[in-house]
């Protein structure tokens, strides 16, 4: 029992974290601005990088300097939304993913130029687990995550429940045309777009730099899980990509338990697959998600 | 320097040699290399390496009566896609003479397979070391300076039972160098007398590894992990999971884990005496390697004892020397060539005596090359004897070398 909640569901329940905080922004893009970013992935490079570059001048814990880096980095995206997709705002949809699919490419070779390919450790070591949570074996760092990510989601939720702007672009995702006729500046909406989605993403990159490594391809790595979880949880419901993002961690961690017998369920080389098996049934019997997001 | 400051140098560095416009009458050599990719940090010293020898043929009067020999980097992302595509670059556009890699076991299979063999393009590959490839349909075309893992994994799985390890698990990311080496290993060991508890293939470039290491630890009790994988593929990602779990106390692996990052982000005092990494090494008695070691310091400030160094500058200085002893930058005159100037009978050529091999070979002597790596003497298949060295980690953080006998 204790290994199945050590080795498979709270290992889980952390990639479910970082999953969720991701997909948030590319469910909330697609929603609002009608495009899948590619470049969301290389977003979160870019802050875990200027994080870490804080971490080394600073000497501070990465937590302490991260919300610096969200900010940087979100105004980083208001910058290149302005210059690579407002262009692009009344053309076709096409013409933004592919505009994002290059700023994708120009991030990560821009954070590949400056910081290099090397792997950085954002914490150098090995943590060892907490004693006080024994035999449960979770580290500090991971009980960071965790109350990180509920922190965002609380902050999140008062944002778009209670805010004026939140309301906006909850209007916006849900119907752009009817929420322009009722006077809801639609450029602000997108501003707060990026800003929220990119601030979500660099403290999913952060977190999972915290729990693994820092890397140049590693937002390119979670591209495509985050893609699968905003489409379970229903694009455009940024609930649904929490709600996605959790079951798709958890799913893919668990199908290696050994359920029946002693050999693992599913070969943990085939984990991955999970993710995309669980995004095509859905997209075939359920398109619009678990929360009725958008349907194509 | 700085490590990135120095990577983006080199990388600017390998920019420039491959972007010097090509004269028609250049002797143009493709250098293939896992210059981006999970071990570029390992090829960014391969590559320097490279370049010193190209820099010894045109300082030392050129190759084939006072022209340059240019060597056009192909990126092979340690990815056989990649490498098949920086491959196709060098030999259909670049129209080179021959092929100097690639690094990646992986990637010099697919670039062999698909293009320089069926292009009748000679490849030496100077960090291949993959069982499989001694074995590739290649018409002579094929030749490596690095020793084949059959040895090597035997090596491994030897130094393991002296150790006095009798159980074993293995892990290995799933690509051609890994699990050849890997099931070398095991075999080996089995052989022995030991037991291997459980061999996994994982995918490399996954963020955790934590369910594939319950598999392992599961499977029964070891006294040691052997990893093989690429630092920057899983290898890292992989080794960390492993102690956090605590799962096993002492690790075995292989050249593609020889990387400082290793230690740098997981720490000394979490491997200290607890990793040991086996490596294709030259013969520190050679007096080959001291000289080139020598002109290696002259030229960078990088560490000519770094894996496959000494071999990618061999690598290229025979291919330069073959193509002279052809007498043409004809690719079918290659193989044949490279065979005369490497094995014994000859004059013994060191590195950096390109003048004096240009002498003996105008004089119409034979030569035989004696590399920084060892003798490279290629055998039938195209493959060389190796010498390994053995790495541990010491409290300092730093690898301590000692050659394996």
């Amino acid at each position: 029992m204790m290994e199945f909640l050590n080795f498979y569901l709270f290992p889980g329940i952390l990639l479910g974290c970082i999953y969720a905080l991701g997909a948030i922004g590319i469910s909330l893009t697609f929603g609002i601005l009608r495009f899948s970013n590619f470049a969301h992935g290389d977003t979160m490079v870019l802050g875990v990088y200027i994080t870490l570059s804080f971490v080394w001048l600073t000497d501070l814990h990465p937590l302490v300097v991260m919300p610096l880096a969200m900010a940087l980095t979100a105004f980083a995206m208001l910058g290149m939304d302005r210059a690579f997709f407002k262009p692009f705002r009344k053309s076709p949809p096409i013409m933004s993913v592919i505009a994002s699919f290059g700023l994708m490419l120009m991030i990560r070779s821009a954070v590949q130029f400056f910081w290099g390919t090397q792997i950085q450790a954002m914490v150098k070591g090995i943590q060892p687990p907490l004693q006080w949570l024994q035999p449960l074996m979770l580290r500090e760092k991971q009980l960071y995550i965790l109350g990180g990510t509920v922190i965002l989601m609380v902050a999140m939720h008062l944002l778009l429940t209670r805010t004026k702007i939140g309301k906006a672009m909850r209007a916006v995702s849900d119907n752009p045309d009817l929420a322009a006729l009722t006077g809801i500046n639609t450029e602000r909406v997108v501003q707060a777009t990026w800003i929220l989605g990119a601030s979500l993403a660099v403290a999913a990159g952060v977190f999972l730099a915290l729990d693994t490594q820092v890397e140049t391809n590693m937002g390119f790595k979670m591209l495509l899980p985050m893609f699968a979880a905003a489409i379970l949880g229903g694009i455009g419901k940024p609930y649904g990509a929490v709600l996605g993002g959790m079951v798709i961690g958890i799913v893919e961690e668990v199908s290696a338990y050994p359920w029946i017998g002693t050999t693992p369920l599913l070969n943990p080389g085939y984990k991955a697959g999970v993710a995309f098996a669980i995004m095509v049934l859905m997209l075939i019997w359920r398109p619009q998600g678990l929360l009725r997001g958008r349907q194509f | 320097m700085h490590p990135t400051r120095l990577l983006a140098a080199l990388a600017v560095l390998a920019a420039t040699v491959s972007a010097v416009p090509a004269r028609a009458d250049d002797v143009k050599l493709g250098s293939v290399a896992g210059a981006t990719g999970p071990i570029a940090e390992i090829v960014a010293p391969i590559l320097a390496a490279r370049n010193l020898a190209a820099a010894h043929v045109n300082a030392q009067g050129g190759i084939l009566g006072g022209n340059s020999l240019v060597l056009v980097l192909g990126d092979s992302q340690c990815d056989p896609k990649a490498a098949v595509d920086a491959a196709h670059k060098v030999v259909s556009l670049e129209q080179v003479v021959a092929v100097v890699g690639a690094n990646c076991s992986g990637a010099t299979n697919a670039m062999a397979q698909s293009v320089t063999i069926p292009a009748g393009i000679v490849s030496v590959s100077d960090a291949s070391a993959a069982p499989s490839i001694t074995a590739l349909d290649d018409r002579d075309l094929v030749f490596r300076v690095a020793p084949s893992d059959t040895n090597k994994g035997a090596a491994l799985a030897r130094l393991a039972w002296d150790a006095g390890h009798r159980s074993l698990a293995v892990a290995h990311a799933n690509d051609d160098y890994n699990s050849g080496i890997a099931e070398v290993f095991a075999a080996t060991f089995v052989e022995l007398g030991g037991t291997v508890t459980a061999s996994e293939p994982h995918e490399p470039g996954k963020q955790s590894y934590r369910s594939e290491v319950a598999a392992l630890a599961g499977a029964g009790e070891a006294d040691a992990l052997a990893l093989f994988a690429y630092y920057g593929g899983s290898g890292i990602s992989f080794l960390r999971n492993v102690l956090e779990a605590d799962a096993f106390d002492t690790f075995l692996a292989a050249d593609g884990m020889l990387d400082p990052s290793v230690i740098e982000t997981l720490g000394a005092e979490a491997l200290a005496g607890r990793l040991t990494i086996i490596q294709s090494d030259s013969d520190p008695e050679n007096a080959s390697l001291a000289a080139f070691a020598e002109l290696y310091r002259a030229a960078t400030d990088l560490d000519p004892n770094g894996p496959y160094v000494a071999h990618g500058y061999d690598a290229t200085f025979l291919l330069a020397l073959a193509i002279e002893k052809a007498g043409a930058a004809d690719p079918s005159l290659i193989s044949a060539a490279l065979r005369e100037i490497a094995n014994a009978p000859g004059e013994v050529i060191c590195p950096g005596e390109w003048e004096k091999a240009v002498a003996l070979i105008a004089a119409g002597e034979d030569i035989n090359y004696e590399g920084a790596s060892g003798p490279v003497d290629f055998d039938a298949a195209g493959d060389i004897e190796g010498f390994y060295s053995i790495n541990v980690v010491t409290p300092e953080g730093t690898f301590e070398k000692r050659p394996l006998k």
